[in-house]
């Protein structure tokens, strides 16, 4: 996404090249790297390795952590680390439809099979008894869930539900996304520029159909925050929003703050982070991170795992 | 009472230059804008052009336009003003329908809520459009053009996001001021 811009002259130099990318066996993709909670769910998700908790256990908070758009579990697998020993909690990551196996599969999903992951996660907990459930947001992921309060998925839910949304995407930084639709055809893909070990995480070629699907619940998200979201009374919203990103401008929290109001009308919550990382929680493969991206990220685990109680 | 004094002159001078350009051409009108990805925007255009400078093919121009008058109106968009000044070639001169290529710029403000003071909100506008102008019978103007502001918001280049790169927009322009030969 970062690259659509270079990418449209490419292709008028370009147009007509294959528009199939050659995936490298290790890369996230290519089919011989998968996102590891598919192979062991028990490891990722507490619907899976708990199914049948006591009573007391409903009571513990369990987090939904998801993840970005092209992204994977990785993306929250600190958080799982920096929580090890932690009993109070737990945590649920959640793999996204489409993500995580191969480009065909992320090429055919829609944005409303993304969004379906985390819906069926949160209604399978619901079955199982558990009474506080939250989500941490990444990304894309954060507007997949603003559309869901949009559309009143929350409204008659019994259980408490916090929501913190880490670098949510509204307005891209990359403003010729937009244009995805009348120039991703000729494009076909756009590749990103990763960090070192980063494609094996993420999706290194973006297909312009899964761009578009970007573009599209952007588009309808931003509508749905000009006509205003109310907060049911169960339900609490934070954000964190790095100064700087290189992927979700970060006007893209003003529109939030703007579009969302509690059940009794007072703005939500926000923390703008000195931070010029796009998911400024994940570090792992981010090269030279600072002193500072620590403090940001410890900074943000801790405030999560603090106000769900 | 010299403040006056001054203003009373000034008008004159105006009056006087104006009444006595008779190819001069002064065109008042509205422009309707929208951002490729983003918000429409509406306001206010002037454009002049001088009988002693390149008459009716050299224009300068003022605009106006608002996220207020349009997306923001009644809604959540956020509110953001555009001050743009410009200098249009018109080609083909004395035809109904005539190609245009313009230069702005200008002063771009968005309105953020006190507790994101810290991120940008105003900028330097450069951008350029090109675009036909039709000559109704009347002495009504419409222009249409597509644009590309060079320069945009990128996420962490300290320039607002709402302030996107490429936009079209169509100006409705009454001529108040062009004398026919």
């Amino acid at each position: 996404m970062r690259k659509i811009s270079v990418a449209i002259v490419v292709v008028l130099l370009f147009a007509g090249c294959n528009k199939t990318p050659a995936i490298p066996p290790g890369d996230l993709g290519s089919g011989q790297v998968l996102d590891p909670s598919l192979a062991d769910p028990a490891a990722y998700r507490i619907s899976v390795s708990q199914p049948n908790p006591t009573l007391a256990q409903t009571q513990i908070p369990v987090i939904i952590a998801c993840h970005g758009y092209s992204a994977s579990t990785f993306e929250w697998d600190e958080f799982r680390t920096w929580s090890q020993g932690r009993s109070d909690y737990y945590i649920d990551q959640v793999l996204l439809a489409g993500h995580g196996t191969t480009y065909a599969a992320f090429k055919t999903s829609t944005w409303h099979d993304w969004q379906s992951s985390i819906m069926t996660e949160y209604n399978l907990l619901v079955k199982e008894g558990y009474k506080n459930i939250n989500f941490a947001a990444s990304s894309t992921s954060r507007t997949l869930l603003l559309d869901i309060l949009h559309s009143g998925f929350f409204n008659n839910s019994t259980t408490t539900v916090h929501i913190f949304l880490v670098d949510p995407i509204v307005i891209p930084s990359d403003k010729f996304l937009p244009l995805i639709g009348v120039l991703g055809p000729m494009l076909g893909y756009i590749t990103t520029t990763d960090a070192q070990g980063e494609e094996k995480y993420y999706y290194h070629y973006r297909p312009q159909e899964t761009l578009q699907q970007l573009q599209d619940v952007l588009t309808i998200v931003r509508g749905e925050l000009q006509d205003g979201i109310t907060l049911p009374a169960n339900v609490y919203l934070k954000v964190y929003k790095s100064t700087k990103d290189p992927t979700a401008d970060p006007v893209s929290a003003v529109l939030i703050y703007d579009g969302v109001k509690t059940s009794n009308g007072n703005p939500i919550a926000v923390d703008l982070i000195n931070s010029n990382l796009h998911v400024f929680t994940r570090l792992n493969l981010v090269p030279n991170a600072t002193a500072l991206d620590r403090q940001n990220q410890i900074y943000a685990f801790t405030d999560i795992t603090t106000r769900i109680f | 009472m010299l403040i006056r004094t001054y203003f009373l002159v000034i008008i004159m001078i105006i009056t006087t230059h104006f009444a006595s350009a008779q190819s001069s051409v002064l065109d008042v009108g509205v422009r309707l804008q929208k951002d490729v990805g983003l918000y429409s925007e509406n306001g206010v255009a002037i454009s002049y052009s001088d009988k002693g400078l390149l008459p009716d093919r050299l224009y300068f121009g003022f605009s106006y336009f608002t996220s207020r008058l349009a997306t923001a109106f009644n809604s959540n968009a956020i509110k953001q003003d555009n001050f743009l000044l410009s200098s249009a070639w018109y080609f083909r001169q004395h035809h109904v329908l005539r190609p245009f290529v313009r230069a702005n710029a200008g002063y771009f403000e968005s309105t953020y809520p006190e507790i994101f003071n810290v991120l940008p909100h105003k900028s330097l506008l450069l951008s350029s459009d090109a675009g036909l102008s039709y000559q109704t019978p009347l002495p009504l103007k419409i222009s249409a053009s597509l644009g590309y502001n060079f320069i945009y918001g990128q996420g962490n280049n300290n320039t607002p996001g709402t302030l996107y790169p490429v936009f079209y927009q169509v100006t409705l322009s009454w001529s108040i001021l062009k004398h026919t030969k």
